[in-house]
């Protein structure tokens, strides 16, 4: 799998991202940093503990760090979710979390297999 | 030199991809929070030559840093710029109303966030330079203003020592007693004072008053050069003789007129036209150059109602001592002379003080 094929799995535009991080082995660090990002699990265990404040803070994080990396389905439900929470209000959030859960296990499921190919 | 940089986000991947931007042209420093932010500020706040804030942060946000580095006067001597995901424009106004120097939105490109900051840098870079530059110089002309001022304090002695000196002369030749220079040079102050208050016109100051009052006891100094047998005269004088008594005041002008380069122009010219003009009457009926109105300048005005006055109250050889309500109403009426109607004002609002500085 190319990062170009990888990028277009997970919703983004490769030649965007390129253009702004100019360089491919960078692209590359940051995806597989990435892996390691604590934003998901952060809001994860916010909702769980039903605690507004952090979820908002951790959905806003990840989606941060999503639209500079051009991950675009992450981006996207995530953004979507950041801004159902900006009330801090509970109504509904289940069901964009739902997406962001979904898109994420996408993103870095996609990342997992890239980087297996690409250390090989 | 501020050559750090201060990169405050919640995110480690986000700071590090900030940091790989910056990190060949600058040191960078890294905070994950407000509170950790504030923290580098206070210890680097002379190094930092910017901050890349994020908004949405834990514990405390980008919003309370810039309210507290608004506090404690770091705005517009460190230039922040907001990196942020956050799309409304409302927000971006409101940081820059909280005195941002940009705005960044993710998804950001490396080069322009680095030509950004570079710009920003360099921009306030030069700015604290300049201002560098001209508090320095703003102490040497502190400096050097407080040297003139020393040496112009130094050149006003010199002025009123070269004024006590010729008003000795004058006692010395005991044309007029101590007493009476002292007593003009009073009442010309009390007259000069409240006549500044109450006509701002004039552009009188305490200081220009002060220069008349030590002028003022030059006034007669042209009576050194009058012979005794006419100026003590116990009789009558004849009108040869009275005209020249009236010629000291052309004399002594002639004189202060030659004492050049010693002494402040302002000074000398103040010096002469009380000594030439304080027989002059608002009417145009004294002398020597029968003056009229404003056009006798309003030193010689002031110091010829305070003359009179004295001269009124006291023992002359040709004649007695008036009271001073006597004195006060033989000016008021017209009998000495029309004087200024405005100093005759003054002269009202002032009797008491008049009276007080006789009793003393």
């Amino acid at each position: 799998m190319t990062i170009q094929e990888c990028y277009d799995i997970i919703g983004g535009d490769y030649e965007d991202v390129f253009e702004r991080l100019c360089k491919e082995e960078r692209i590359k660090k940051y995806m597989f940093k990435f892996l390691n990002d604590p934003s998901f699990e952060m809001l994860c265990t916010s909702l769980n503990e039903e605690n507004l404040e952090g979820a908002f803070c951790a959905a806003h994080t990840l989606k941060g760090i999503c639209q500079n990396l051009g991950f675009g389905n992450l981006y996207e439900s995530s953004d979507r979710l950041a801004e159902k929470l900006r009330t801090r209000k509970k109504q509904n959030v289940t069901e964009f979390m739902r997406q962001v859960e979904e898109d994420y296990g996408m993103t870095v499921s996609v990342i997992k297999q890239f980087q297996a190919q690409n250390t090989i | 030199m501020r050559n750090k940089i201060l990169i405050v986000d919640d995110s480690e991947l986000n700071r590090e991809t900030l940091a790989e931007i910056l990190e060949d042209d600058f040191s960078v420093m890294e905070a994950e929070n407000g509170i950790e932010a504030l923290a580098l500020l206070d210890k680097h706040q002379k190094e930092l030559g910017a901050v890349l804030l994020d908004l949405v942060m834990p514990d405390m946000d980008g919003f309370a840093v810039l309210e507290a580095m608004k506090e404690k006067g770091y705005m517009g001597k460190i230039p922040v710029l907001i990196i942020s995901g956050e799309k409304s424009l409302k927000t971006e106004k409101k940081c820059f109303k909280a005195g941002v120097s940009d705005f960044i939105r993710k998804p950001f490109d490396n080069k322009l966030v680095s030509n950004r900051v570079k710009n920003i840098y360099n921009l306030f870079e030069y700015q604290n330079t300049l201002e560098e530059k001209v508090t320095k110089q703003t102490e040497a002309l502190q400096k050097q203003y407080k040297l003139l001022q020393i040496q112009a304090d130094r050149l006003n002695k010199v002025n009123d020592n070269i004024l006590n000196i010729l008003g000795t002369i004058v006692e010395y030749r005991n044309l007029e007693n101590a007493d009476h220079i002292r007593r003009v040079k009073e009442f010309t102050r009390i007259l000069a004072l409240e006549f500044m208050k109450i006509h701002p016109e004039y552009k009188l100051t305490e200081k220009k008053i002060e220069m008349i009052v030590a002028a003022s006891a030059l006034h007669d100094i042209g009576k050194i050069a009058i012979p005794d047998s006419i100026l003590l005269k116990p009789a009558k004088l004849t009108a040869e003789e009275y005209e020249c008594i009236k010629s000291h005041t052309t004399k002594g002008s002639d004189m202060l007129n030659n004492i050049k380069g010693i002494w402040d122009e302002e000074y000398r010219n103040t010096a002469y036209d009380i000594c030439r003009h304080h027989h002059e009457r608002y009417d145009g009926s004294g002398y020597p150059d029968g003056l009229v109105g404003e056009d006798i300048p309003i030193s010689a005005q002031l110091v010829s109602v305070a003359e009179v006055y004295d001269a009124l109250i006291s023992e002359k050889v040709y004649k007695g001592a008036h009271t001073p309500d006597e004195a006060f109403h033989m000016i008021m009426t017209g009998e000495c002379g029309v004087f200024s109607p405005r100093i005759l004002e003054i002269l009202r609002t002032v009797k008491d003080q008049f009276e007080a500085c006789i009793r003393s």
